[in-house]
């Protein structure tokens, strides 16, 4: 019977486990450097997202359409010129009815003329036939269920653990699905980037306790921001939950929004 | 001294599933990101990249470290909600650097003058909200501009105290 070992196979088998060893921290440099091509340091601010989780809250009878926070917005956000918004405002003209018709209204008009950036003009139909009219801020309803992030195929885009819906966008294939997907119609193909866009609630400023962009320039606090985890004394979104029967924008789709809305109309998608 | 012998191509079939599922964890392993997975299926550190953007509002509460007199006087009248920003324009550069006037966003737009705080009221900073509009809330104070009055808004009112005469 042969033997299984001969010193020529001895000394083999020893080499290659030294050569294996030493390989060991070079495959790891490489790993590194690899990995420095995904991830970049970003800026650590000792923001621990899981200790937060936000809600914005839109008093409805309040908004006077200025469209401040849609120009407050783009500044902040560096969104791209064109039509393309994070925050918009729309303006609903519901008419009356025509007579003897044995309506309660007439049609409903809906337009946001450059998002509301520039504000509004005369609306489009005579004062005296309008029966309501009214303007509605409108920005990413921050789902609970977001379908947005259930349709990403390569993970680029997800419901942070305070609440927030972002993109990362180093990740982001620009693949277009969740922009089909959100029911609000909040997101947009960035023709700089190629990427998918979104609010982020002003993600780099609540993170160093400013308040969205949108929050801080609105003249009549229609847009009232808060940290369920953080609430002050007579924070002002308990103010607003407590005092006001609230809603959520099409609430038969159960994607849950963290966006509330009070003084809104039915008609109001 | 074999317990069963397999047939050579079936010996390299299984060599290569297991080379290629085995390249399949190596090149997971290189290429997943540390953070990928620490709060859920994604990249943990893209939250911190979509933080370190830098602000480009200064917000209310930078205003009040310098100007904490004219918010003292904000905050009594009809204008108290209003952020300074809202009409001043975006002033992080003057609150980082109180040489630059507010309203400066870039570097290009610094010219080193400061015009003391003071804007230039052309109107359209007051109509802006104040224009009547059907859409507009009743609460809302509105006037219709061209039967209101010709001259300039600062002629009867002080944007600060909206409830004062100038």
């Amino acid at each position: 019977m042969k033997t299984r070992f001969n010193r020529r196979g001895a000394l083999a088998r020893i080499g290659g486990a030294v050569a294996g060893l030493l390989s060991l921290p070079v495959a790891r440099t490489v790993k590194a450097a690899v990995q420095k091509g995904f991830v970049t340091s970003g800026a650590p601010n000792g923001y621990d997202p899981s200790k937060h989780k936000w809600l914005m809250c839109i008093d409805d009878t309040r908004c006077i359409g200025c469209g401040l926070c849609a120009e407050a917005c783009k500044k902040e956000n560096g969104v791209p010129e064109g039509p393309f918004y994070r925050t918009w405002i729309e303006r609903y003209v519901i008419t009356k009815p025509k007579a003897g018709s044995g309506q309660t209204r007439g049609e409903t008009l809906v337009d946001s003329p450059n998002g509301g950036m520039d504000g509004f003009g005369p609306p489009p139909v005579p004062k005296d036939q309008i029966e309501h009219s009214f303007f509605v801020p409108k920005l990413c309803n921050l789902c609970a269920h977001s379908p947005c992030t259930q349709v990403c195929p390569v993970g680029a885009t997800f419901d942070a653990p305070d609440g927030a819906v972002l993109i990362d966008p180093n990740y982001c294939i620009g693949c277009g699905f969740c922009i089909q997907a959100c029911p609000y119609g909040c997101r947009f193909l960035s023709p700089v980037t190629h990427t998918a866009e979104k609010c982020t609630l002003c993600y780099h400023r609540i993170t160093r306790g400013l308040k969205p962009a949108c929050v801080e320039i609105c003249p009549t606090q229609t847009r009232i921001f808060g940290d369920l985890l953080n609430l002050q004394p007579d924070d002002p979104i308990q103010k607003f939950y407590e005092k006001n029967r609230v809603q959520v924008l099409k609430p038969h789709l159960g994607t849950e929004p963290r966006v509330l809305y009070a003084g809104l109309d039915k008609e109001v998608r | 001294m074999k317990l069963f012998k397999m047939p050579p191509q079936i010996v390299r079939l299984v060599l290569l599933t297991l080379a290629i599922v085995g390249s399949y964890f190596v090149a997971r392993a290189f290429l997943t990101p540390q953070s990928f997975g620490k709060f859920g299926w994604y990249r943990a550190n893209a939250l911190e990249e979509l933080a370190s953007h830098t602000p480009v509002f200064a917000g209310k509460k930078a205003c009040d470290e310098c100007h904490s007199d004219i918010l003292e006087k904000l905050a009594k009248g009809a204008h108290k909600t209003l952020s300074c920003e809202a009409c001043h324009g975006v002033s992080r550069l003057h609150a980082e650097n109180p040489n630059i006037a507010a309203g400066k966003q870039t570097e290009e737009e610094v010219t080193g003058k400061t015009t003391g705080g003071r804007i230039e009221l052309t109107g359209s900073h007051c109509i802006r909200c104040h224009e009547a509009n059907p859409s507009r809330p009743a609460w809302f104070k509105q006037i219709v501009v061209k039967e209101h009055y010709e001259g300039k808004c600062t002629d009867c009112h002080v944007p600060h105290q909206p409830n004062e005469m100038p």
